[in-house]
């Protein structure tokens, strides 16, 4: 009986949902009932400090909203997207998900992800964006406004190993800046000592495509043209970049392992530097403590031109139809995109605070900041940060799988890299909308 | 066909034909409404792009699933890959259990019953944690197998994540899985073969090997077509989740095979079109690579009694 | 008891030490070789398993040691496991899946194999194929049908999900069905000259003589239940109600490895089942001897 009623009640509100569009009048602006939500979150789908920092938050969230329930619901990060999706299609919409970057498109176009413009009053929203790094707030986006609050992301960050480069003749107080002093430092760590020279988190399955979009990027290239509907990943800017990839790779500076590989590789103190998001972090740092003096940097630019980092990680996306439970998945949100949670967030996950006025504020982060240096060249970048861009259509995934695998082909596979991304670029325009 | 269905012999008739049927009714429902009907519900939905959302239409693409898929540059390498998976891991599920089997049947029974519960024991590990295992070992860096490589004076062996190697740790890896399942079943065989045979044989002055070739090999002929038969319909199945953990299809698309790139540009994207047009693909390419094999046994062996 | 003597039979007329007998010198060389070749093969098997035992002792920051022997043997892994997911739960609602999955398909297996070896009727030989196409019908492709069905059905974050789509299987009903055709037909004939309706004679005539069988097949399924990954893996949605293998990828994370507490936890998924084959090895081994698969 309560089963139908409910199945009953979102097909209801589904039909309000994509009849009228001007919803702001009926969602509620408290929740003055009881009303449970779902929360999909991908940090409680592993054991650890992030599962264990989310339960937390949950937890203080609903002592603080005794009316909201929040059930959460655990999925990894890559399946996270087609659980939300087979559960919309039984008719069991999440309400608050924790949504990678590169399915924010998919979950505009096709999982009917909610604008806070939409439903939000002005005035309210204001004052929560009040003290959000505006580079931050751009990555959730599109056309105009705002689908998605960056939640947990983070940037690339060079990690070196000091023991290392002492023992190569590298003086650790100068890390490399460019990708020319990577290559040379990695070779003269490959010559000098038994470590591999550069590891980086570009290539591999798990690894997506948004390290490779900063690579990119940072040469003035990119994926993807600014309305969306051509790929560009073939252009001379962006086939420059893979052939720097190349050359590192073909001169036996940058070692190829997959993603688990290098970070473990890196953590065992057994190679030079390490190119990944900072959110491996903690886990580089339990494996350094009392080995090796692990330290960070920006990630590496070309020449003179500017590095561009982009972010990696995912935003809280709110899915919910029905109008209470829609104001309640915006609570959530506010609470978890709030002062606290990014403390709790920076400090025991290991990701970028949204809010950058708590770095320097002792009721915040302020002394934790200090006493962790690694996190410096991470805020550093959080200042030139540019959205992770996601591929449009339902076939965005194959599309960013076939970029990826021509990249990995121009870069390792030994062939023209020119023709590798042309290659791969005009089987996957193939697939963008048209 | 049986000799039981021999026996069965005229109960009353309308009963005799519903008979079967209720028995078959739970096995029937569960393997149709699990299995069958999701399958040809993928027929139809093969000729559809759809995201799966109660909110959205089908539209129907025709065969634009399929040329999606068999523009993929990595189909063509997969299957050239699916052909060395199956031809790699023969010799691991079919060729040396056959050998162990037969060289092992004159161990004392103690060690023989011993080894053959030790090589069991792989199966029961379940493949994720075995998958987890090897990589550790294998690691290039830090593995205790290369670690004892270095020993011996040789370089690092980089068995995931070299191209030309991959592929065959894959293979070795899955072997590892099957070695004692696909020896178990031959030693059955193997055990049942009359002794009287055996020991004609030997009474007319054969030698060890020709016993084992004039008279266990043939004897042994349906046991072996039925295991190869198993590896080469499932063999790209069981690599699977070592891919899946280990390489995800990589080096360079080395390790992938067709069932491995189906599963990744059809259904880790749920995106109806792709993966139900990559499920009929499978289904009727094994399903026909079944017929004919079928066929050829059928044509070409006589039924052993 | 009837097991024993029926396996045991054909093992002890084995010439099993004959030749060596006949032919000494060659023998025993043959049979060293034999030997070096099984230990050999042995320690390939055995040896990852080991390694996760071992690992799963050494203290935290030796985890990437390689001595075959942990220095200083420590619980902590387990201790972090425990606290980090519920794995007593989880262990248990395994033991329950798998438990039910097992009787069902024994149940469902016994019934079918019976229609195919008893009766011929039309369709037989079709239905029968389909059976064995399934085989050919790759989880993934059902994957989402199925966890709508289940959705639809109100049975999601249950175990009933996890136990429904496998109450029948292809394995056991061809298995049996093997197994019930090279039954012997006269005692069949006995039991019917006595009256006896199919019914009975399933239950009561041809299932105590299939116990071999049975207990080979009932082991296979077991083990392949409590391994099953991809099916959890998409239910599950709170730890509490998912099985053991859901709880050891919980330890592999995008964020790293936790090596120790996987190999902990992963040491406690495999215990049951390792424990459960050394008790009825004897039992799984003879019966595989015994009926074998054909």
């Amino acid at each position: 009986m309560n089963r139908k009623t409910f199945l009953l009640g979102t097909l209801a509100s589904l039909g309000v949902a994509f009849a009228a569009p001007a919803l702001s009048q009926s969602t509620p602006r408290t929740v003055d009932q009881k009303v449970t939500i779902s929360y999909y979150n991908y940090n409680l789908a592993s054991a650890g400090n992030g599962a264990d920092a989310t339960k937390r938050l949950i937890a203080q969230f609903e002592a603080a909203n005794p009316n909201i329930k929040v059930d959460g619901v655990g999925a990894a990060p890559n399946d996270l997207t087609a659980r939300v999706q087979a559960d919309i299609a039984a008719n069991r919409v999440p309400d608050v998900v924790q949504m990678v970057f590169s399915d924010l498109d998919f979950s505009v176009t096709n999982l009917g992800a909610v604008a806070l413009e939409s439903f939000v009053p002005p005035d309210e929203l204001a004052a929560h964006f009040d003290g959000i790094s505006p580079n931050g707030r751009k990555l959730g986006v599109i056309d105009g406004k705002t689908y998605g609050l960056a939640y947990t992301f983070s940037t690339p960050v060079l990690f070196y190993n000091a023991d290392i480069f002492k023992a190569a003749g590298l003086d650790p107080d100068k890390p490399p800046k460019t990708w020319a002093e990577v290559k040379a430092a990695a070779l003269a760590i490959t010559k000098k000592t038994k470590a591999d020279g550069l590891l980086t988190g570009i290539f591999g399955p798990s690894a997506g495509d948004w390290l490779f979009q900063g690579v990119v990027r940072s040469n003035n290239g990119g994926v993807m043209s600014a309305d969306r509907r051509k790929l560009v990943f073939a252009e001379p800017a962006a086939v420059e970049a893979v052939a720097m990839l190349r050359d590192l790779y073909d001169s036996g500076a940058y070692t190829n392992l997959d993603v688990t590989a290098a970070m473990e590789t890196m953590a065992a103190g057994k190679a030079g530097m390490y190119l990944q998001t900072s959110a491996v972090q903690g886990f580089l740092v339990k494996g350094a403590t009392g080995k090796f003096d692990l330290r960070a940097s920006t990630m590496p630019r070309f020449g003179d031109k500017p590095q561009r980092p982009n972010n990696s990680g995912s935003a809280l996306v709110i899915l919910s139809r029905d109008p209470l439970k829609r104001r309640a998945a915006w609570e959530l949100m506010k609470f978890m995109t709030s002062k606290e949670a990014y403390t709790v967030i920076t400090r025991d996950i290991g990701y970028l605070p949204l809010r950058t006025d708590i770095v320097n504020d002792p009721q915040y982060l302020g002394d934790w900041v200090k006493k962790h240096p690694l996190l410096q060249p991470n805020l550093e970048q959080l200042a030139i940060l540019e959205p992770w861009e996601s591929f449009p259509g339902p076939n965005y995934r194959q599309i960013q799988k076939m970029m990826m695998d021509g990249a990995e082909q121009a870069v390792f596979g030994g062939g023209d890299p020119a023709k590798a991304m042309k290659q791969a670029q005009d089987s996957a325009q193939a697939l963008m909308p048209k | 066909m049986s000799d039981l269905a021999m026996t069965a012999s005229v109960p009353p008739p309308r009963r005799r034909h519903l008979l079967p049927w209720l028995y078959l009714a739970p096995a029937i429902l569960t393997l149709g409404l699990w299995i069958y009907w999701p399958l040809i519900d993928a027929f139809r939905l093969s000729f559809y792009e759809w995201n799966m959302l109660p909110t959205a239409e089908p539209k129907f693409v025709g065969w634009q699933n399929y040329e999606n898929i068999f523009a993929l540059q990595k189909f063509w390498q997969s299957l050239n890959n699916t052909v060395i998976y199956v031809v790699g891991l023969w010799p691991l599920a079919v060729l040396l259990p056959l050998a162990i089997a037969i060289y092992t049947h004159d161990l004392p029974r103690r060690s023989r019953n011993v080894y053959r519960a030790i090589i069991f024991v792989p199966l029961i590990i379940a493949p994720v944690v075995a998958a987890a295992v090897w990589r550790w070992l294998l690691d290039p860096r830090y593995g205790l197998v290369n670690e004892g490589i270095g020993t011996l004076g040789y370089r690092a062996v980089r068995f995931l994540q070299d191209p030309k190697i991959a592929i065959w740790t894959i293979i070795v890896l899955t072997g590892w899985k099957l070695i004692g399942f696909s020896t178990l079943i031959l030693s059955a065989a193997n055990a049942n073969i009359n002794p009287s045979l055996i020991e004609a044989a030997r009474m007319d002055g054969a030698t060890r090997w020709a016993v084992i070739r004039d008279v266990r090999l043939p004897l042994l002929r349906s046991t072996v077509l039925f295991l190869t038969l198993m590896t080469i319909l499932l063999g790209a199945q069981w690599s699977f989740s070592y891919i899946q953990v280990l390489t995800g299809g990589g080096p360079l698309g080395a390790t992938t095979n067709i069932f491995y790139i189906l599963w990744d540009f059809g259904f880790s994207s749920l995106s109806v079109g792709w993966s139900s047009a990559a499920a009929v693909i499978l289904f009727l390419g094994f399903g026909l690579l079944a017929f004919i094999l079928f066929r050829l046994i059928d044509r070409y062996s006589f039924h052993d009694n | 008891m009837t097991i024993d003597s029926a396996v045991s039979a054909p093992l002890r007329s084995m010439p099993a030490a004959s030749p060596r007998a006949r032919a000494k010198g060659k023998g025993r060389a043959t049979t060293a070789i034999a030997h070096l070749v099984m230990v050999i093969l042995s320690i390939f098997c055995l040896f990852p398993v080991y390694w996760m035992v071992v690992s799963s002792l050494r203290p935290p920051n030796e985890i990437y040691d390689t001595s075959l022997w942990p220095t200083g043997a420590s619980l902590d892994n387990y201790a972090y496991a425990l606290k980090a997911i519920p794995i007593v739960r989880m262990l248990g609602n395994t033991l329950v899946v798998s438990t039910v999955v097992t009787i069902a398909q024994l149940i469902t297996g016994l019934l079918a194999a019976y229609a195919f070896a008893r009766w011929r009727f039309r369709g037989d030989k079709f239905v029968y194929t389909l059976v064995a196409l399934t085989w050919l019908v790759p989880f993934q492709v059902v994957m989402i049908p199925d966890y709508l069905l289940v959705s639809n059905l109100g049975l999601l974050d249950s175990l009933s999900a996890l136990i429904l789509p496998h109450l029948a299987g292809a394995l056991a009903i061809l298995m049996l069905a093997q197994a019930m055709r090279s039954f012997p037909r006269e005692v069949i004939e006995a039991a019917r000259m006595d009256g006896a309706r199919s019914w009975r004679i399933l239950w009561e005539v041809i299932m105590p003589n299939l116990r071999g069988t049975i207990a080979s097949l009932a082991i296979l399924v077991f083990i392949s239940t409590w391994n099953e990954y991809f099916w959890p893996l998409l239910l599950s949605r709170s730890p509490e109600n998912s099985v053991i293998q859901i709880g050891i990828q919980m330890f592999m994370t995008s964020e790293g490895t936790a090596w120790g507490p996987l190999m902990a936890a992963s040491t406690m998924a495999s215990l049951p089942i390792l424990f459960i084959y050394i008790v009825l090895q004897r039992q799984v081994v003879q019966s595989f001897m015994k009926s074998g698969i054909r």
